[in-house]
């Protein structure tokens, strides 16, 4: 616990910050920050944010969208906040990319609890935590709008918000994106997804760029195809399977719902699917099944 | 004059002969006193036993009337000393003479000199029977509860002046039929229905699982999704008791006097839902005198926790001695008791404290410390000692209606009967052992015997230890899981689709 606190805090004054930042109207006289500030840290970066309750879907496209990422080196900005923002630092620290952590709080409050982990991580892995609080500020709930104009100032390439409610933080970086002229990116979700309410309203609205791959959001870059499935053996299977394969490819399901769907007793459909799962042809998570 | 009364003490199950001495001196300034650890209760037996014979018609002495009950050292409780009391003096000062044959007296007395319902009275009997006591003396409401142990006569009294006439040899009361035990556990049609729980087919087969093995069930979904009606419904295709458990359960039910007036064995499993605010207590049993808490009064039945992160967390950890042990040990300073506690839990819980968490249509309004607080609860030691874990989705409105169209799902008796053989199985299976009825009370030791697995099943399941890193408890009960499914369906040797099908009821630890 706590080991992060051995990285000294020190300060950065508004002359030293990075050109976007500076531009802002409301910039911060000075920054606290931890671990190592250099200019490069600064010159490519995305800024992820999205809902605290981040879904499985959510998930996904930010495994999805990160290897890219990484391997452009662009560095990763986001807010620290449980869900995406979490999700998003994790996920970059794991491909072994740079990401910038712009706290709610002073640098000497751990919020949340349980990224006591992640704030070690992040500097171990030559990143940066960032806070224009007082090192023992405590975390307010205007703190949080307010630190996302410096995560949406920071960013060079825009802001892709993942997952967002109507009425959600992400929507204010959203709209302070757009007042400091970003581009910004939103995945677009299922209708009728509570978390895709407000990235589907930015996409209509013409606010946000809809994203459906990196190729979206950095423009140039080479598509690199889904390898995932070529490697998968959909060949050799039962009929049952092979059923259970038709629904799984246009959506994800309940064992009850396919039940439902193919009309096989509840034991013998839960039978195959452990099968399957064993052999790798499909992922369970929470009470869904989904194709690996 | 000196009068001995036979009569009882229950400490926890047990019971223990108690002499009620009556003395009536002639000699010494008029009272009436009893001695001999006493509770409140039993203090307050004079005053009732003092208007009751006055009410029967009888003069109350007006001399020294000393109660001893023998042993002293013994706490008594309850109010069944009031029919002892009573005769002991009525025979003391010469208005009835009792017979040499030994007989128990039992029962509270009402002001009016009849008697009233007592709780113990099946215990007794027992006792009677283990001492060879041919006689026992019991309220007339309670009298059923004895007439199912054989080889005594019990007489159901309905009042002080009827005893004193059968005494007198006036009028006869009648002993009461022995009845026969495999008769009275016949058939009971259940209240709920299986049919009646629209979708939800892993569930049910789920419960259907537990119940045939008497497994642990955790059920995990958002409100609405109908796991407190599943449960309910469960209650319907519990296996009948047999002889053996009933007689347990009855037991415990006379002891805390939860057998209705008339009512005689306990035939339906029992099926108890505590609220979750129940005290330590109340759950696990205990007190300064010891009483058995929810989980013995769910011997051999189901004990439902509905909202079970919401329990106090010192409750849910005092569960994990007997969900592992199948019995429960009180000790206090009047002394240590055990009670049994050989239950099948039944836990329900949301997966967040407003319930939405994952839910595509809703919020979850949870901050991730809240969730982060409720889930901890569950995890850990007593997650571990549940074999079917589920989680029960949210039901679709619109799926239901085809649902109800197409898929008629099986009704309770259909599901009890697959049960009722699959139980038969294992009592066989287990009849040379004394402590297990079911596949969910086998040891570890006990598997290589009992639970023997087909090369590919054993193959699947030492893949499926290491894919979903489970512990060694969980690899044990997946493997009784296994067990009663393959009882289900009738096999001898556990196959790999048994245990393909027990893997998704595993511990979920991504949830």
């Amino acid at each position: 616990m706590n080991e992060w606190k051995k990285w000294p805090i020190k300060i950065i004054e508004k002359k030293d910050f990075p050109k976007g930042l500076k531009k802002i109207s409301d910039c911060p006289e000075k920054l606290y920050y931890r671990g190592n500030w250099s200019d490069e840290i600064f010159e490519n970066t995305l800024a992820i944010v999205g809902s605290r309750a981040m879904t499985r879907y959510g998930k996904e496209i930010i495994s999805k969208f990160m290897p890219e990422l990484i391997v452009q080196k662009i560095t990763i900005i986001s807010g620290f906040m449980y869900g995406v923002d979490s999700e998003a630092h994790r996920d970059c620290l794991d491909l072994g990319g740079k990401t910038i952590a712009v706290l709610g709080s002073g640098l000497n409050e751990l919020y949340p609890s349980q990224n006591d982990k992640l704030y070690s991580e992040i500097l171990e892995k030559n990143g940066l935590i960032i806070s224009e609080y007082e090192p023992d500020f405590k975390a307010t709930i205007w703190s949080f709008p307010q630190r996302n104009r410096i995560v949406s100032a920071l960013s060079t390439i825009g802001v892709l918000i993942v997952e967002a409610g109507l009425k959600s933080g992400s929507l204010i970086t959203a709209k302070l994106a757009l007042k400091q002229k970003k581009r910004m990116f939103a995945v677009p979700g299922q209708i009728g997804s509570k978390t895709a309410e407000g990235t589907n309203w930015l996409i209509q609205s013409g606010g946000a760029k809809m994203a459906t791959s990196v190729n979206d959001i950095l423009g140039n870059s080479i598509h690199c195809p889904d390898q995932q499935n070529l490697f998968k053996d959909y060949s050799n299977l039962s009929d049952l399977e092979k059923q259970i394969v038709e629904v799984l490819e246009n959506e994800e399901v309940t064992i009850d719902e396919l039940c439902m769907k193919i009309r096989s007793p509840v034991s013998e459909i839960s039978t195959t699917i452990s099968m399957m799962l064993m052999r790798d042809l499909i992922v369970q998570e929470n009470d869904k099944i989904y194709l690996s | 004059m000196l009068t001995k009364i036979l009569s009882m003490a229950n400490i926890g199950l047990k019971t223990e002969n108690v002499e009620v001495e009556v003395n009536v001196a002639d000699k010494g300034f008029p009272g009436f006193g009893i001695v001999g650890l006493a509770s409140k209760a039993v203090e307050e037996t004079k005053e009732r036993v003092k208007t009751a014979i006055i009410n029967s018609d009888i003069e109350f002495p007006t001399a020294k009337i000393t109660i001893n009950l023998a042993p002293a050292d013994l706490a008594k409780e309850g109010s069944g000393y009031d029919l002892p009391v009573a005769i002991g003096i009525i025979s003391a000062i010469g208005e009835l003479v009792l017979p040499k044959e030994k007989a128990y007296f039992y029962g509270e007395l009402s002001l009016d000199g009849s008697l009233r319902h007592t709780r113990g009275v099946f215990l007794l009997a027992l006792l009677a029977k283990e001492e060879g006591v041919k006689n026992i003396f019991v309220p007339r409401m309670s009298a059923n509860e004895a007439s199912v142990v054989e080889d005594i006569n019990v007489y159901p009294v309905d009042n002080l002046k009827s005893l004193i006439r059968h005494f007198k040899g006036e009028k006869l009361i009648e002993a009461l039929k022995p009845v026969n035990v495999t008769e009275i556990l016949s058939d009971i049609t259940p209240e709920f229905d299986f049919s009646e729980v629209l979708g939800q087919q892993q569930a049910k087969r789920a419960l259907e699982i537990a119940a045939a093995g008497g497994h642990n069930i955790f059920m995990m979904g958002p409100p609405g999704s109908g796991k407190t009606m599943l449960a309910r419904a469960m209650a319907g295709i519990l296996p009948n008791l047999t002889e053996k458990e009933s007689l347990e359960v009855t037991k415990i039910y006379s002891l805390t006097g939860n057998i209705p007036p008339g009512g005689s064995l306990i035939r339906q499993r029992p099926f108890r839902s505590p609220h979750h605010t129940t005290s330590q207590i109340g759950l696990i049993g205990g007190g300064s005198n010891p009483h058995p808490g929810e989980i013995s009064l769910a011997h051999r039945g189901v004990l439902f926790l509905d909202e079970f992160p919401e329990f106090g967390r010192n409750s849910l950890e005092a569960l994990r001695q007997p969900l592992e042990d199948g019995y429960v040990c009180v000790s206090r300073a009047a002394g240590s008791v055990t009670f049994p506690a050989q239950f099948m839990l039944v836990a329900a819980a949301n997966p967040c404290p407003c319930g939405h968490l994952g839910d595509p249509k809703k919020d979850c309004k949870c901050s991730g410390y809240q969730i982060l607080n409720y889930q901890k609860k569950l995890s850990g030691p007593i997650m571990d000692r549940i074999d079917l874990h589920l989680t029960v989705p949210a039901v679709d409105v619109n799926n239901l209606m085809i649902d109800k169209e197409k898929v008629k799902g099986e009704s309770s008796v259909e599901i009890k009967k697959r049960i009722n053989e699959a139980r038969k199985i294992q009592s066989e299976r287990f009849k040379s052992l004394a402590h297990i009825h079911s596949n969910s009370d086998m040891k570890n030791s006990h598997l290589k015997e009992f639970a023997k697995l087909s090369d590919e099943a054993n193959l699947l399941l030492k893949q499926a230890v290491n894919k979903f890193a489970l512990s060694a408890r969980s690899y044990f009960r997946l493997i009784k899981v296994a067990r009663t499914i393959a009882d289900l369906e009738k096999s001898e040797i556990i196959k790999e689709v048994h245990v393909a099908e027990a893997l998704q009821y595993r511990v979920r630890n991504d949830g």
